[in-house]
């Protein structure tokens, strides 16, 4: 070796040392230091946004202090790969010192950053990634979900399907990966629950396809299909949806949304056809509380356009930490916060009011939406019925449904018949409201 | 002259020095730049033999890269296979893929051979993203920590580091052997002229093939400390833009020297923590500069370094010269 180059080498080496030793931060107790960690580039970069015009709301309202301490937000932007939230996640832990991690929004990342934290001590805040075993068979005392699994909404619009619509056979078409399985487990159990009698199976790779014209072909519009439930979001959902209304499906079969299909996201770009389609999620734009007619004023001035659940979710959960905080005084001690975060208060919530359980996760409303033009000629979805207090384990036992295991690309299976009885059974089921 | 080897050996136990106890002094995510420098290092090197001492571009690296992981993560992490075995069993894997896989690949060259091996790793990057049911999809295997091994816990940041640190530098002293034996100077003729090679009586095809399985070596190698180091595995440690970062990072360092693709991935893992911390849009800045790197200098930052200093010698010896000619 040339003595040229290790000297190269030896002074690259100490002055990358040398720019990094200096730390970012100086360590100062007068500042909370929350770390998100999202996709704001990406395929789902338009959830990711959503989620920062959330959050930044929250934090506004108590311009960035609390406690007499300022509030620091450190962002990373992982691209929604797993690989590189890990390395941010790191990255926020030992360079900028976070006291509270926050962010995420698919399934996936929330499972790998989850798994991540499991052995660090620091509180992580769940915004979007709704994968269920975060707070079920995986979960962590240190990691809080104030807002959704993937199946608690859809087990009740399942039940709404087969005993509303009164649809007994669904041909479903969903992006293969975690929390797509999770929204049709759900799906599945409230459909059969309620009196379904199968859900045949079909699965693209997600953010893979370009052209969905050849899948919608393929849905058989004479073997006694009641609806096609496409289970995707984001661009998929915008590529599929189209697809079907250009293929003149929509005359022939139904079509029902996942919780994200008719996402405002993605909503303002859907062809107009889409008016009149079901979902269920556990927000509703239109719903005529003056908590939600509040913040959605404030909200549409200051962005221009409705918000979506990713929004009311970031803000949500970024008053969770706030509130918490409060409580607190501004003592960051992990034990400390966590414990104040299970018991704030967020009855007030835009969306309806949110409960903690004591898995971490939220118990809440849950709304059967369906998409309307409003006064504007804008796309929304005016809530139809409410169900009360749904926990994710739906109307189940907690014990019975652990039991199970967790939901993948095939499980449960599509026959209603092959359900285990003690999932068709419950004591109590749902009662639809009507708005 | 006599200066110069003096000087060598206190640089090398500076640089050691600097490295060894930089735990006692340098910021926790230093560590862990330095970590990911060690496995993608490994990796690029992977890259970079096989540019410098065969001539050949390879885009299967990164999947060789991944492989390794995938074999330990499936039988190690989920079947419970004890912790040894389970990883060498996971290197194995990959060694005979790569074998399989050279045999074929090694009997095109150039162009040809650039598109096959790319072809093959998007075979394995398609069938990760898309096998749900063994490999978990896009999210991949998840939860793996470092063992704890002759009573040291390597799921202790500094312990993990040094750990590296000696891997990578064993690996790296391997290459430097391997080169300098009969065998890395056959490949070397290999390179410059297979036909002459031939003739003179040489397996040019299983030097190759051989020499192909050694890259792959220190690939799997790499991605199992990645593995370890961030708990996770999944499709897009074997992704495109993966393999032709890395390829970058070569290019970078300069393909053609030794410490090519060390000094290039030190520097593009360098560059991107700090200018990450200034914008999100980070990675539009790292493509700008590696443009202007192979514009300027086709053989990258230690062909600039070389040149530089040729001309810096040639200017003294030219004086030299004068004076001894008066």
């Amino acid at each position: 070796m040339n003595r040229k180059l290790l000297s190269l080498l030896s002074l690259l080496m100490i002055v990358s040392m040398l720019l990094s030793a200096v730390p970012a931060f100086a360590a100062d107790d007068n500042e909370i230091r929350i770390g998100i960690i999202s996709g704001f580039t990406g395929v789902f970069a338009s959830f990711g946004n959503m989620q920062r015009t959330g959050y930044e709301m929250a934090l506004e309202e108590v311009n960035y202090q609390v406690a007499g301490k300022t509030i620091k937000i450190i962002e990373e932007d992982d691209q929604l790969n797993n690989e590189m939230a890990i390395t941010k996640t790191k990255k926020l832990l030992e360079q900028d010192k976070i006291h509270i991690l926050t962010g995420m929004v698919s399934g996936d990342e929330g499972l790998a950053v989850g798994d991540f934290m499991k052995d660090k001590n620091i509180p992580v805040v769940v915004m979007y990634s709704a994968s269920e075993d975060m707070t079920m068979r995986a979960a962590t005392p240190n990691v809080i979900r104030p807002t959704w699994t993937g199946a608690q909404p859809m087990d009740v619009f399942g039940c709404f399907v087969a005993k509303e619509l009164g649809y007994k056979r669904i041909y479903h078409i969903g992006e293969d990966y975690s929390y797509p399985y999770n929204q049709l487990g759900g799906f599945k159990r409230g459909f059969c629950r309620c009196g379904g009698e199968e859900v045949k199976t079909v699965w693209h790779p997600s953010g893979g396809v370009d052209d969905f014209s050849s899948i919608v072909a393929a849905i058989p519009t004479d073997q006694g299909y009641d609806a096609v439930l496409y289970n995707g979001a984001g661009s998929d959902a915008l590529g599929f949806v189209t697809a079907y209304v250009e293929l003149g499906m929509m005359d022939k079969l139904p079509l029902l949304g996942q919780s994200n299909t008719f996402e405002q996201s993605d909503l303002p770009n859907m062809p107009k056809e889409v008016e009149g389609l079901y979902s269920g999620h556990l927000y509703a734009e239109s719903l005529p509380t003056p908590q939600m007619k509040e913040w959605r004023a404030r909200y549409e001035e200051k962005y221009n356009r409705i918000p979506a659940a990713a929004a009311e979710f970031a803000y949500s959960s970024m008053r969770l930490i706030i509130r918490a905080l409060e409580a607190t005084n501004g003592d960051t001690d992990p034990a400390k916060l966590i414990a104040a975060m299970k018991k704030v208060d967020l009855t007030d919530d835009p969306r309806g009011p949110v409960y903690i359980d004591e898995y971490n996760a939220a118990v809440q409303n849950v709304y059967i939406r369906q998409v309307q033009v409003d006064d504007q000629g804008r796309l929304y979805n005016q809530g139809l019925y409410t169900v009360e207090k749904v926990s994710q384990f739906g109307p189940y036992d907690p014990d019975v449904y652990l039991a199970q295991p967790p939901d993948t690309g095939d499980y449960p299976k599509d026959k209603c018949s092959d359900m285990p009885a003690e999932m068709l059974t419950v004591d109590k089921d749902y009662e639809f409201i009507p708005w | 002259m006599k200066a110069q080897t003096v000087r060598k050996p206190i640089l090398f136990i500076l640089l050691a020095t600097v490295l060894v106890s930089m735990p006692f002094y340098a910021s926790p995510y230093t560590i862990t730049t330095f970590i990911r420098i060690f496995y993608f290092g490994l990796l690029s090197l992977s890259v970079g033999m096989l540019i410098g001492q065969l001539g050949v571009v390879s885009m299967a690296q990164t999947a060789f890269f991944a492989m390794g992981a995938y074999v330990l993560g499936l039988i190690g992490f989920e079947r419970g296979f004890p912790s040894p075995w389970a990883d060498i069993i996971g290197i194995v894997f990959t060694l005979v893929a790569a074998f399989l896989f050279g045999m074929i690949s090694m009997r095109t060259r150039d162009m040809v051979f650039m598109m096959i091996t790319l072809a093959f790793g998007q075979v394995l990057w398609s069938l990760g993203t898309q096998n749900t049911s063994l490999l978990h999809g896009w999210l991949g295997i998840v939860g793996i920590r470092p063992h704890t091994i002759f009573g040291i816990d390597f799921n202790i940041q500094r312990n993990f580091y040094w750990a590296s640190l000696l891997i990578f530098i064993i690996c790296l002293a391997l290459y430097w052997i391997l080169i300098h034996t009969p065998f890395g100077l056959a490949l070397n003729g290999v390179r410059d002229n297979p036909r002459r090679m031939a003739s003179l009586g040489y397996p040019v095809y299983w030097l190759k093939v051989v020499f192909f399985v050694i890259s792959a070596f220190f690939a799997s190698l790499g991605g199992i400390m990645m593995f370890y180091n961030t708990g996770i595995i999944s499709p897009s440690a074997m992704h495109m833009s993966r393999t032709s970062w890395i390829l970058l990072c070569v290019i970078l360092g300069g393909a053609n020297y030794f410490w090519g693709p060390v000094i290039g991935t030190t520097i593009a893992v360098w560059f991107e923590v700090l200018v990450s911390q200034i914008t999100m849009r980070y990675n539009t800045i790292i493509g700008i500069v590696f443009v202007l790197v192979v514009l300027f200098s086709p053989s990258g930052i230690l062909g600039i370094a070389n040149s530089w200093w040729k001309r810096k010698n040639r200017k003294s010896k030219n004086q030299i010269n004068t004076t001894q000619n008066v």
